[in-house]
């Protein structure tokens, strides 16, 4: 691009929106192994203070001084761009934890009382049945219970 | 080891998912959320379109119903892991 006036370029708000990518990466990374899954909220959250560090500099730097730097619209699109980016990830975040405590719930070495609920085609089956063997397959070790949010 | 899955879905949408994914193992419909509240594992308003629901968790039950094995997420996103479970499971003697 020509820059007659002699201004330099203002590379701040680009580092900016680049760290807040990598935040979102950060966040978007959740499947990965265990160990990691504690240290990746608090990168993310370093890297969303980074970029915010960044697009404050890119815009005091384009705003507050238009005779050294340009790219005064630019900085702005690109901080409204890189904080929306950062605020719908922070809301993601908050929201997937809103889950009621399980302390209540059973814990190992508890004896969890039986139950008896509809399956797919409507037939009932309790903890017990399913604990039992059945016509063509012996009785399991054990059972798997797998409480789930729904399927929508 | 038998998986048993277990929500608020009734039998239709279950069978749906059960189609779709092609599951083979039971899964278990609880309308009214009963057991899902006699385990304490109650989301109040917690779908997307305000329901009660239950909170994701994984419980491995032996043969005289003793709890062997949980999984307690605290984040919706994060399940239990398939490799995690059988080898919970690979632990019972």
């Amino acid at each position: 691009m020509p820059n007659p006036a002699g201004h330099r370029r203002n590379l701040a708000p680009w580092w900016g929106l680049l760290f807040a990518i990598g935040a979102i990466g950060c966040h978007g990374a959740f499947f990965l192994s265990s160990p990691l899954q504690g240290a990746l909220p608090w990168l993310s959250l370093s890297l969303a203070v980074l970029a915010l560090i960044f697009l404050v500099a890119g815009l005091w730097r384009a705003l507050g001084q238009p005779q050294v730097y340009r790219g005064k619209a630019l900085s702005v699109v690109l901080s409204v761009i890189a904080v929306l980016a950062i605020g719908l990830t922070a809301f993601a975040f908050v929201s997937a934890r809103k889950l009621p405590s399980s302390i209540a719930a059973p814990q190992v070495g508890q004896r969890i009382p039986d139950f008896s609920l509809s399956d797919t085609s409507g037939k009932r089956l309790s903890l017990g049945q399913l604990l039992a063997a059945s016509p063509g397959s012996p009785a399991p070790k054990a059972v798997l219970l797998i409480f789930y949010r729904g399927y929508w | 080891m038998r998986p048993v899955a277990i929500s608020v879905d009734p039998p239709e949408v279950s069978r749906s998912l059960a189609n779709k994914a092609g599951y083979t193992f039971p899964i278990l419909s609880d309308p009214d959320a009963a057991v899902i509240r006699q385990y304490h594992l109650l989301h109040l308003a917690g779908s997307p379109d305000g329901h009660d629901i239950a909170r994701p968790a994984e419980f491995l039950v032996d043969s005289s119903r003793v709890v062997r094995w949980t999984n307690f997420t605290e984040d919706i996103r994060v399940r239990a892991r398939a490799d995690d479970m059988l080898a919970s499971a690979r632990q019972l003697r």
